[in-house]
């Protein structure tokens, strides 16, 4: 945990807290931040200095079985970017999806301690927690896919809604799951079901079931806050990337109908049709969506920015990647997980020239800087599918820096800028302040981690020390101190210590009788044995859970007919 | 005066020797230059405890000893040469921009990978993989030329965009797979599927081949830019007869799957497999 | 200054900066790569009434050519950068593309301006054309009923110097013919130069503007007129008849020169009274060919 530590004449950035830029002190020890340490402790000069609490991924694709096929199908982005082992740590490649230590130095590097991965499958865990293991700094956790999950879709269909939700927690606490996902409720169970077909408005029907991903959505939201879990339910909405998805979005916002939900990279959600012949052309509708969120504090939402250069489409939307990889003609990989998903990788390179992609470009840009509250329209690129989180820098500064910005804006398609706001919102700035929230608290607030992102007393010790710089790209780029958990990861720029992070996960109550619904589908449609599915804690050595508030009991689960 | 390397100890497991390279010998006098790093095996070692080093570096570098288990040599090199008097490793010439590599003897596989510039010269036989896209890559050599007086192995030009690789000898299979464009002449036989998945290019060959179902016959006819080509050829110092220059060849398109705008050009007094 | 009897007067011929490309014109046999340079070149006598000038420089044998195939090299000039390329395309399109058996080659590699010639006329192909790059060098392969057409995707251009002359004033128009094409022939086949007029030969020297006609660019040098010689300030010696000019454009001053020195030479003979040049007073053209300096003697014309 570190010896007791002062930092001392640094520029505080402690939005959750209030403090905006104060010098203070902040006192570590024994992993926490504490209000006061013996003098004799060491101290770190933070003059000339910016000191944040660590920085906060709330979506991002890192690790688990999806991660590495998308590492397996492109080595040749590997020998370019070769991490050679150190004294301290182990040896990795890098590229847009780099391998599991890799990921952990680089986003230590670049002042972040907490990250969730976004999408994995129940039967996908174990290998995530494994990559987890090997993954080093970083606290993480993940989402489970469990927007197409035939057994839920049946207890849904039925119309037993109480049974849902013991099922959802059964599958969140086995797992060792952190929050439900929604990846395009019913397209991955179209797609799996008729050639090439998905899902295009939310009063489709689903493929031979008798639901609709209203219905579904609905489902989820309803019962991930009754379960009161921390982040209750992180959704990628249906029709991403396809042209006039707006109407999709906003309609999946208002299911809501003021509980809690998260829309995850609403930038790719964001869509409007041209008018006339160029229809399948997008047009930027981010002034809607940013207005509805604007105005329902129950909604939250991460950007998903695109950055100019090398991504990789990697997601549990099977549809949209087999849609994607028509664009490049390169390579794509196509996965299911028998019951629970889908899943699609396409190597692919955003270019500023090309009308669709600088137009994704200005509405990540003009998403951010039309927000009104920071706190919930939060700070991502989708890593690595809109660009990798080495290339967050650039997007701060991107914010941060108007003239820098407009620079940027004049070598893109102009076409494309055409059809966005992005010029009317020239004048704004972030703050520092604000990026600590776009950053840190807010992404903290939103997954209900009350131990992260501030350095109020009691908060774990995560703060990232930055020195302060004109240039903010080079400033976000290499942080002089990054502490973790109280210990000193990097000093001087420079990695010196190795540590392993936890894993943050939920283990919700649930009735047990609804084991006795699950066992039966297990031992007749799936490939692996019910007594065999759950992760056991031997894959959790450095777990912590974060606690549930549940407005409902865990009841006993009323009996329905099993079909 | 030139940097002359002559190989004392036999690595006995392959040396990795990227500093073999005029540009990182750039006037590095014999002493220094026997301290630089190769990597052999997984052990890190100097180049002085394989390689007797003498002379100067000037842009020349000279190699002699059977360097088959040597690999790297000249990556990415932009100008200067290097002759090797004997046989080398894999990777030969990797990324290379410019400049001249001479192989007196073989080379080993991967010759040239994803090269843009400059020109190899294998005055033995080569390796598979010669002059081609690094596994998982689209796109192979990108310019440059390749030259081989003897026989090539298996998936020469593997998605080669630009240049030209010429082959004294044989080629093996998936001659010019996924090629996009781009030059390859074979003097002796090709064997099967040259051209699987070529979308642009062109090969050409000397005699009869088997060709994928894919391929369709155009024409018989004496393409002009070929009589262009195969003089280069013959100046980069391959037999190249004046019934080769002046003759007529057959037209295949392919590859069908592809885009179909890829040929292979076979010499017609050789004879060919029935046309359909 | 007499040579062989010829007065070789004390003038020099002024002559102008051009834009020049070399193109090398190859063929199934000499008769075809001939045919396509004559098509190419025809109506290219003069920048004043076809836009550009150009004549066939020499026949190239097989060993002299980028295919091995017989050739002929062709000059082509015109006053400024813009036009050389478009007269260039329009004419390359219209004359060797379409004749059997060509191909079409950048005489100049080292011409510092690349005109993106083969370039634009790859789209004859229709999509269908294809490009390789040989040694360094770009060709486009478009599709033609024939076969295929070759030509290289760009051509040089430097600067050349176009209307280097001398004029024959003979007794008769017999005598001047037999020395212009006395000279003529000497000059055939000389290394960067042309003589873009009907058989290298004009009848119809032209002075600038026009005493009666507003609009004309250049009308009749009625100075050198015979029958005028009564009517105008005419500049035609006691017993000249009949006079003809060799205009010359080439890649440099000296080839001109060197040219006009075997040029004048041939035309020295009997029935010719006196070699001379056209000039603008000096001002005007930059190069300035001083007839006796060219034949080895002193000239002290400015």
């Amino acid at each position: 945990m570190g010896s007791p530590l002062r930092i001392v004449n640094g520029r505080v950035y402690d939005p959750a807290n209030g403090v905006n830029g104060a010098v203070q002190d902040v006192c570590v020890r024994d992993g926490k931040i504490v209000a006061d340490v013996p003098p004799d402790a060491k101290r770190i000069d933070a003059a000339g200095m910016v000191v944040m609490p660590g920085g906060i991924d709330i979506h991002c694709h890192i690790a688990g079985p999806k991660v590495n096929l998308a590492r397996k199908v492109q080595p040749e982005t590997h020998q370019d970017d070769v991490q050679l082992r150190t004294r301290l740590t182990r040896s990795g490649t890098g590229g847009t999806v780099p391998s599991t230590f890799a990921t952990g130095y680089r986003y230590a590097t670049l002042g972040y301690t907490t990250a969730m991965e976004a999408a994995v499958t129940p039967l996908g865990a174990r290998h995530t927690l494994e990559e987890f293991h090997d993954t080093p700094v970083l606290d993480k956790g993940f989402f489970v896919l469990v927007g197409n999950n035939l057994l839920l879709y049946r207890l849904l269909q039925e119309g037993r809604r109480e049974e849902l939700r013991h099922a959802l927690a059964w599958w969140l606490k086995v797992t060792k799951a952190y929050a439900p996902k929604l990846v395009n409720p019913g397209g991955d169970e179209m797609w799996k079901g008729q050639r090439n077909a998905n899902i295009t408005s939310l009063d489709d029907k689903i493929g031979s079931f008798d639901l609709t991903p209203r219905r579904v959505i609905a489902a989820f939201i309803e019962a991930g806050n009754e379960l009161g879990l921390p982040h209750p339910v992180h959704i990628h909405c249906n029709n991403l990337g396809h042209s006039g998805n707006v109407e999709t979005t906003l309609e999946t916002m208002r299911l809501a109908e003021g509980r809690r939900a998260h829309i995850a990279h609403i930038q790719f959600h964001s869509y409007g049709a041209a008018a006339g012949k160029s229809q399948s052309n997008p047009t930027s509708r981010a002034r809607d969506i940013i207005e509805y969120i604007n105005t329902h504090p129950n909604i939250s939402a991460d950007v998903g920015a695109v950055m100019f250069g090398p991504a990789t489409i990697m997601t549990g939307d099977a549809p949209l990647a087999y849609m994607l990889r028509r664009f490049g003609g390169n390579k794509w990989v196509n996965a299911d997980t028998e019951n629970e998903s889908g899943c699609g990788i396409v190597p692919f390179r955003y270019q500023d020239r090309v009308y669709t992609n600088a137009l994704q470009w200005a509405i990540g840009l003009e998403l951010l800087l039309l927000s009104e509250d920071p706190w919930r329209m939060v700070f991502s690129t989708d890593h690595p599918n809109g660009g990798s989180f080495m290339s967050y820098p650039r997007l701060i500064r991107l914010l941060m820096d108007r003239g820098y910005r407009k620079e940027q804006m004049a070598h893109v398609n102009q076409k494309a800028l055409d059809r966005s706001a992005l010029r009317d919102c020239q004048e704004r700035e972030y703050s520092l302040s604000e990026i600590a929230i776009i950053t840190r608290a807010g992404p903290a607030r939103l997954l209900g981690l009350t131990d992260k992102g501030h350095l109020g007393v009691g908060a774990d010790a995560d703060v990232t020390i930055y020195e302060e710089d004109e240039d903010k790209e080079k400033m976000f780029s290499a942080p002089r101190y990054v502490i973790k958990d109280g210990e000193l990861i990097i000093e001087d720029h420079e990695l010196r210590a190795d540590h392993q992070g936890r894993l943050l996960h939920v283990a919700p109550d649930y009735d047990p009788q609804i084991e006795q619904v699950i066992e039966p589908f297990f031992e007749d449609f799936y490939t692996i044995r019910f007594a065999n599915y759950p992760v056991d804690d031997r894959y959790v050595p450095n777990g912590q859970i974060i606690p549930t508030t549940p407005s409902v009991a865990a009841a006993p689960a009323t009996a329905g007919t099993r079909t | 005066m030139t940097l002359t390397l002559t190989l004392r100890t036999a690595p006995t497991v392959p040396l990795e020797a990227d500093v073999l390279s005029p540009d990182r010998l750039s006037g590095v006098s014999a002493l220094e230059a026997a301290k630089l790093t190769v990597v052999h095996g997984n052990q890190r070692a100097d180049l002085g405890e394989f390689f007797q080093v003498g002379g100067a570096a000037d842009g020349e570098l000279h190699l002699t000893g059977d360097l088959a288990q040597v690999k790297q040599i000249g990556t990415g090199m932009a100008r200067g040469r290097i002759v090797v008097h004997g046989s080398v490793g894999m990777h030969l010439g990797a990324g290379m921009t410019g400049g001249e590599i001479v192989v007196e003897g073989d080379a080993g596989d991967w010759v040239g990978p994803e090269m843009s510039g400059g020109r190899i010269v294998v005055k033995g036989n080569a390796g598979h993989m010669l002059g081609s896209a690094r596994r998982g890559s689209q796109i192979g050599v990108r310019g440059g030329e390749i030259v081989v007086f003897g026989n090539a192995g298996n998936e020469v030009g593997n998605g080669m965009r630009r240049g030209l690789i010429a082959i004294g000898g044989d080629a093996g299979d998936f001659a010019g797979v996924n090629m996009l464009a781009g030059t390859i002449v074979v003097l002796g036989r090709l064997a099967w599927r040259a051209g699987a998945g070529m979308r642009r290019g062109s090969i050409i060959s000397m005699h009869p081949a088997e060709l994928l179902p894919t391929f369709s016959y155009a024409c018989d006819y004496a393409p002009e830019f070929l009589r262009v080509c195969l003089r280069h050829v013959r100046g980069l110092g391959l037999t190249i007869a004046d019934s080769h220059v002046n003759g007529r060849y057959q037209r295949w398109c392919g590859d069908g799957i592809e885009l179909n705008r890829g040929e292979v050009l076979i010499l017609d007094s050789a004879g060919t497999a029935s046309r359909s | 200054m007499l040579v062989r009897g010829v007065l070789i007067e004390d003038t020099f011929a002024e002559a102008f900066t051009m834009r020049v490309a070399r193109l090398v014109i190859t063929g199934g046999t000499p008769r075809w790569a001939r045919e396509a340079g004559l098509k190419l070149t025809g109506f290219a006598t003069s920048v004043i009434g076809c836009k550009c000038e150009a004549g066939i420089e020499r026949e190239l044998s097989e060993t002299e050519t980028p295919d091995g195939r017989p050739g002929v090299s062709v000059l082509f000039l015109t006053m400024d950068k813009e036009s050389l390329p478009q007269q260039l395309i329009s004419r390359i399109g219209q004359t060797v593309l379409t004749c059997p058996t060509t191909a079409c080659f950048d005489g100049l590699p080292d011409g510092p301006d690349r005109l993106p010639v083969g370039k634009a006329l790859r789209v004859f192909g229709d999509g269908f054309q294809g490009s390789k790059v040989i040694g360094g060098k770009r060709y486009w392969r478009v599709p033609v009923m024939e076969g295929e057409f070759l030509v290289e995707e760009t051509f040089g251009m430097q600067k050349g110097v176009g209307g280097g002359n001398f004029l024959i004033l003979a007794r008769d128009a017999d005598a001047a013919l037999a020395a212009a094409e006395a000279a003529v022939d000497a000059m055939a086949n000389h290394p960067g130069v042309v003589l873009p007029f009907p058989g290298g030969v004009v009848r119809s020297g032209s002075k600038v503007g026009s005493k009666r006609y507003k609009k004309m660019v250049a009308t009749t040098n009625d100075a050198f007129c015979p029958t005028l010689r009564a009517l105008t300030e005419s500049q035609l010696p006691e017993g000249v008849n009949s006079v003809l000019e060799i205009v010359l454009d080439g890649t440099d001053a000296p080839a001109i020169a060197a040219a006009m020195r075997l040029g004048i030479d041939a035309a020295c003979r009997p029935g010719v009274q006196a070699i001379t040049a056209g000039n603008y007073g000096g001002k005007l053209g930059p190069h300035h060919f001083h007839l006796r300096r060219i034949m080895g003697g002193e000239s002290q014309a400015a």
